[in-house]
């Protein structure tokens, strides 16, 4: 066990490092970028006097770090560059870096990302992901814990009672969420629930649900849920009543899959010949369902699971994006519009991180689980 | 002598049925699979003569003011340009429908082929494949196409018009992710079949390795992919979407059912079938392919149904 996990950390460091190069020297191939647009400007864009001249320019690039090219600027990426000027390569540093030591990067290996080029100019890049982190958190878990309560039993009903009204909804259910486009759903949750322009509140008075942002910045209109509950802006109530339309449309998403992943699960375990001796041997159907089969289909549900560690710090980029909730995948869906590199890295360095993570731990529970299951 | 010629004589009076007669029957059995089906063609024919049935330029601005409500003359009233909304729902179907055929054609037939030859020669090649594949799937998907995206967004294929050379951009960009799946399921189906008494018999006749691959390897796996063809048609079809409501797709002034809803949202009250009409177009044609693979999946082989 101890020389296979050995062995998975370096196969993980190794993946980890060969993805950030090919995504680092991506940004350098890409057209367009930074440096781009400014030279666009100074040929006159729409600002005609606000045109950079080269020297300007070259002065941005050693200001930004990319003067250093792809190879000598992921390794400053990786590493830092305050110990260029140990080694006597002082221009290779950026220009802030030269005049004031304290200002070096430090690299992603002592954790530091980096300062945002543009959406938080001049912040450090782990800064501006923290400050979304918790809005990720409290729509990825409450959406992964609510449809896991529902999917689970929903699916294992639908198998033991195969081909029965429940099985046939449950079937349909699952089509219809996997074919839904998310922000289309989003969309008409919002034009039917939210706002006070929504046709339930004008027509039946129904009260209405906020439609963006995670709290309110002012009293509550009127006539909103939020008016009603009487919630003051900032509160944990606030931000749970914001929190109700992106989690259900989420968690829709998640349940029409998970569901149909429970019930084939559960259908393949009772076909299996110990549920079959169980029933032999005068159990009673309830001890044979919950006691021997439920808990061998829950088996599968690990990847599920541990794949949503990842999902909770990235956030559901669609999700948010619609709802305008200020979480990782609007985030990082803002950077890259933006042309914000160092955040769009961070955030794709530390996904991929945890993915390596939650496909490692999801391999040493199932042999936690099953001790069939072995490493060597 | 006699015996055999009786039993020949029988066998052939049994009516012998075509493949594809067996299958098809099978398949109609499957009602939402048919209704699919007729609705996949509605929309496909709604492509190809989107230049007749088109009231209107799709690019025309100004055909009536802003924002105007359905009426005969504007069947789905007009958008923030005054521009023909139902003529451009017709338009965007086709680059729709074609990013998402085009993508699936050949993300499908890498697929084939890798898995061919990752599951027939084994050792270094398979190894060195099945790699390659584990670590694409565990990086995470949408951000990284949406990076893909974002980065070669100001690129253009010299000598097409804009849109096909937009379409096909963000089609490689999907292909990219898209052959995956099916590599790793004709892997696993040639992994068996390698085993089995006529590919050895094949080889013992002196077959080519690309023979074998092309004659019995694929042929013979080609059932699971032709049902995850299918299904794939509907996955691919909402990320497109997805892709372009997010602005890394295809952008405007190019209508996709995927960005024609990117600006809706100001005025989703007012005038709600703006954001309506072409997120339907992307359900019901996700959800149509998706009933023409479980169709196809049970008329192929009843025994993959789960």
């Amino acid at each position: 066990m101890t020389n296979y996990l050995i062995r998975r950390f370096i196969q993980m460091s190794l993946v980890v490092v060969a993805a950030s190069m090919a995504i680092y020297f991506l940004l350098w191939l890409a057209p367009g970028g930074p440096l781009d647009e400014l030279r666009q400007a100074g040929r006159g864009g729409v600002r005609q006097n606000a045109g950079f001249n080269d020297e300007q320019i070259r002065r941005i690039s050693e200001y930004l770090g990319l003067h250093r090219g792809p190879f000598w600027g992921y390794v400053a990426w990786l590493t830092g560059e305050d110990w260029f000027k140990a080694i006597g390569r002082e221009e290779l540093q950026t220009s802030t870096c030269r005049s004031a030591e304290n200002t070096c990067s430090k690299g992603v290996v002592r954790g530091d990302f980096g300062t945002s080029w543009n959406i938080a100019r001049g912040s450090p890049v782990g800064d501006v992901l923290l400050s979304r982190l918790r809005n990720t958190m409290i729509l990825m878990l409450s959406a992964t814990v609510l449809s896991l309560v529902i999917a689970i039993p929903i699916g294992i009903i639908s198998a033991v009672k195969q081909y029965s009204r429940l099985d046939y909804f449950v079937t349909t259910f699952s089509f219809f969420g996997t074919a839904m486009p998310v922000f289309w759903f989003g969309l008409m949750m919002i034009i039917l629930f939210g706002g006070n322009q929504s046709p339930l509140y004008k027509v039946f008075g129904f009260p209405y649900l906020p439609t963006g942002n995670v709290t309110l910045v002012r009293a509550p209109l009127p006539g909103s849920l939020l008016a009603l509950l009487d919630a003051t802006p900032g509160s944990a109530l606030d931000i749970a009543v914001h929190a109700i339309l992106p989690t259900m449309v989420l968690s829709l998403l998640y349940m029409a899959g998970w569901s149909r992943f429970m019930r084939s699960s559960m259908l393949e375990v009772l076909r299996q010949d110990f549920v079959r001796t169980a029933r032999a041997k005068g159990l009673r159907e309830r001890i044979v369902i919950v006691k021997h089969a439920m808990r061998n289909a829950l088996i599968p549900l690990i990847t599920i699971v541990v794949f949503q560690i990842p999902g909770v710090f990235g956030g559901a980029t669609i999700t948010e994006t619609v709802f305008n909730w200020p979480g990782m995948g609007f985030l990082y869906v803002y950077a890259l519009g933006a042309s914000d590199y160092p955040v769009a890295m961070a955030f794709l360095f530390i996904s991929a991180v945890l993915v390596v993570i939650a496909s490692l731990l999801g391999d040493v529970l199932y042999t936690i689980v099953d001790p069939r299951i072995r490493f060597s | 002598m006699a015996v055999a010629e009786l039993k020949s004589e029988t066998l052939s009076t049994i009516k012998e049925e075509h493949w594809f007669t067996v299958i098809g029957r099978r398949f109609l059995r499957h009602k939402l699979a048919v209704v699919g089906m007729i609705m996949v063609l509605i929309f496909i024919l709604m492509a190809i003569f989107a230049n007749v049935l088109a009231p209107y330029d799709p690019y025309k601005q100004g055909l009536a003011p802003s924002y105007s409500n359905p009426s005969p003359e504007h069947l789905l009233g007009t958008d923030e340009l005054g521009r023909d909304v139902f003529s451009r729902l017709l338009y965007a179907a086709r680059i729709s429908l074609f990013v998402t055929v085009l993508v699936n054609f050949v993300s499908e037939t890498i697929g084939v082929l890798m898995g061919a030859i990752s599951g027939y020669f084994g050792k270094w090649v398979d190894s060195l494949i099945q790699r390659i594949v584990e670590f694409l799937l565990t990086l995470p998907t949408l951000p990284l196409l949406l990076f893909f995206s974002a980065m070669l967004r100001g690129m253009t294929i010299p000598g097409l018009p804009d849109e096909w050379s937009k379409a096909i951009i963000i089609s490689l960009v999907l292909i990219a992710f898209g052959w995956l799946g099916s590599t790793r399921l004709v892997r696993g189906m040639v992994l068996s079949l390698r085993e089995q008494e006529f590919v050895q018999a094949a080889r013992a006749l002196g077959a080519s390795d690309w023979k074998i691959i092309t004659r019995h390897m694929i042929p013979n796996s080609l059932a699971p992919v032709i049902v995850s063809l299918t299904l794939g048609l509907g996955g691919v079809i909402v990320l497109e979407a997805a892709l372009s409501f997010l602005g890394f797709g295809i952008t405007p002034p190019v209508p996709t059912w995927g960005n024609m809803l990117q600006n809706v949202q100001e005025r989703m009250w007012q005038q709600p079938w703006l954001a309506f009409y072409p997120g339907l177009c992307i359900f019901l044609t996700s959800l149509s392919f998706n009933y023409i693979g479980d169709g196809l999946r049970d008329a192929l082989d009843p025994r993959l149904k789960l």
